[in-house]
């Protein structure tokens, strides 16, 4: 164990000390215009980042009600759930959401999804935005988080731009190295490259790409880095985002702050600036 | 070795008593860790809030000062003045006398107090560590050369002219280097040679060298700017830390058998021979 773990650890028994068990947040009321589930697969495709929230809600009441719809055997309900809780500003709601997109997805799996890339992918990406916040379920659920992931990977690597290749690589870049945990540079730099060159459109995927290159320390990657870096902003600059642009716009500005903070100690000791991770903050999915 | 030190940082605050209303500075110094400075200072400030509430501390008394540069950990000892610090067995070596520490406790790990460094190679490929002599000796323990050569090797041996050595901060990658040939040899340390295991290496691994055990090191402080008292009540704390709920939830979660107060002797030949070798 090292000092990685330790503060992951740290943080975790700080939040079980400093906060209240989380509680959902009250139901919003809604005035949901009627429509069927067969409605809603019509345009399900068509709900996602542009989708304001009531529309998505409604999309989950509608779920919901009909448990006994073919949906209910498909990521729709954790895709839903993950893209509420992307944006969401309330720490609780958010966890909230996610909560219920990683139940969403169970159930898809006990109605028999478990082939289904998708649901694995968000039921990754749903836990991954809950390990954001708690790190205690860090620690508890790193290993299933992972196993999630890797069959995504295997079952649908280019579902959502390279999603399932994006959430890896960034579990693989931001978890405590071997021999603390499964943290692996060289696998998080081999998926990431993967998900920037075959999905190129997507800004997160330069993002991290940029931030694994960046932590190999030394100056050709980091040249590398600033080239990703630049093209992924680029991408979120030029593109509609909808509701995930405020949240990307801020870790791109975390990561830019972060080459300028740690460009200005170069001249110490520039292999110490290797590996500045933070652990699993793989909630940039959708 | 830092192993643990960031525990035995929570551990240090509960067992202070400033009242002063500056947050009393610990320096955490971890060369070569592969934490984020920023990360690491802003959990360092969860658990230091945690201990304030065990310990019935001000919400803020302490703060946490983290680098894993060694020349910022240089800078900030002479330029804080921690009262108390967490700094690897190399750093304390080299900031001993700059900064007036002693040792105060220990983490104890599965019983042990102490580690041992190795020197591995593939199997069959090398005997000994003379038939290294020019050849390349990777590891992420590479941070602290002058630890390595004064402290590991115990002066027998320095490795800046012996091998050709290419530092990293990727004990994993070392290994897979070892497998491909592009490294002829690694050196682990404890935790690292402990979780060989769990790599299933395709093939074996021998070991060419072994020091001696070195012990591990968690808090010191500046003997000047602490008294007898504060040093003893804060050993005496962290020695029951274990023992108490709260803490024992720290001990169990990190693998910590207990802390012990650090005994002078066992530093002693530690001091004295990075002294002799200067």
């Amino acid at each position: 164990m090292n000092p990685s773990r330790l503060l992951i650890a740290f943080a975790c028994l700080a939040f079980l000390a400093s906060c209240a068990p989380l509680q959902p947040g009250p139901a919003p009321v809604l005035a949901c215009p009627k429509q069927s589930p067969a409605e809603l697969s019509a345009y399900q495709n068509a709900l996602g980042p542009l989708s304001d929230s009531d529309t998505l809600l409604c999309a989950l009441a509608v779920l919901r009600q009909a448990q006994d719809s073919p949906l209910n055997r498909t990521a729709l309900g954790s895709r839903l759930y993950l893209h509420l809780a992307e944006r969401e500003t309330d720490p609780r709601q958010r966890e909230h959401y996610a909560a219920a997109g990683v139940k969403s997805a169970e159930a898809a799996f006990a109605l028999g999804a478990k082939n289904d890339g998708a649901v694995h992918y968000y039921l990754a990406a749903n836990l991954g935005l809950l390990v954001r916040e708690q790190v205690t379920l860090a620690v508890q659920n790193l290993g299933r988080l992972a196993q999630e992931m890797r069959l995504a990977v295997a079952l649908s690597p280019g579902l959502d731009e390279g999603g399932p290749l994006r959430l890896l690589g960034a579990l693989y870049l931001k978890a405590p190295a071997w021999p603390d945990g499964m943290g692996d540079l060289d696998q998080a730099l081999a998926l990431l490259e993967r998900a920037a060159n075959e999905y190129p459109r997507h800004p997160i995927n330069h993002l991290f790409y940029a931030q694994a290159l960046w932590s190999e320390g030394d100056e050709t990657h980091q040249a590398q880095a600033r080239t990703a870096f630049s093209l992924g902003q680029k991408l979120l600059a030029e593109g509609d985002w909808g509701y995930s642009n405020a949240a990307w716009a801020k870790e791109f500005a975390v990561f830019a702050e972060e080459m300028g903070m740690e460009e200005a100690q170069s001249h110490l000791e520039p292999r110490s600036r290797a590996n500045s991770r933070r652990f699993v903050s793989c909630a940039y999915c959708g | 070795m830092l192993k643990r030190l960031l525990t035995i940082a929570a551990l240090l605050a509960s067992c202070l008593t400033f009242a002063a209303s500056q947050p009393e500075m610990i320096v955490v110094c971890y060369p070569g860790g592969s934490v984020n400075a920023a990360d690491a200072n802003a959990a360092m400030s969860s658990m230091l809030r945690v201990v304030e509430r065990i310990g019935h501390w001000r919400e803020n008394s302490f703060d946490s000062l983290f680098t894993t540069k060694t020349d910022e950990c240089r800078k900030q000892m002479a330029e804080k003045n921690p009262k108390f610090a967490i700094t690897s067995l190399g750093l304390f070596l080299a900031l001993r006398d700059q900064n007036r520490l002693i040792p105060l406790a220990q983490p104890q790990l599965k019983g042990r107090t102490s580690e041992i460094y190795r020197v591995m190679v593939e199997k069959g490929q090398f005997q000994n560590l003379e038939e290294l002599k020019g050849k390349t000796l990777g590891g992420t323990v590479l941070e602290e050369q002058a630890f390595i050569a004064k402290i590991v090797f115990a002066g027998n041996l320095d490795p800046a002219s012996f091998f050709v050595l290419k530092p990293s901060n990727q004990a994993i990658r070392t290994l897979r280097s070892l497998a491909k040939g592009e490294l002829d040899a690694v050196m682990l340390n404890q935790q690292q040679f402990d979780g060989l295991a769990s790599l299933h290496l395709e093939k074996p691994l021998a070991v060419v060298f072994t020091s001696e055990e070195i012990p591990l090191l968690g808090v010191v402080a500046d003997a000047a700017a602490t008294t007898e008292a504060e040093r003893g009540r804060f050993t005496k704390a962290l020695a029951g830390m274990c023992d108490d709920p709260e803490g024992k939830k720290l001990c169990e979660l990190f693998g910590i058998d207990a802390f012990a107060a650090a005994d002078k002797s066992v530093f002693e030949p530690f001091i004295k021979r990075w002294t002799e070798e200067r």
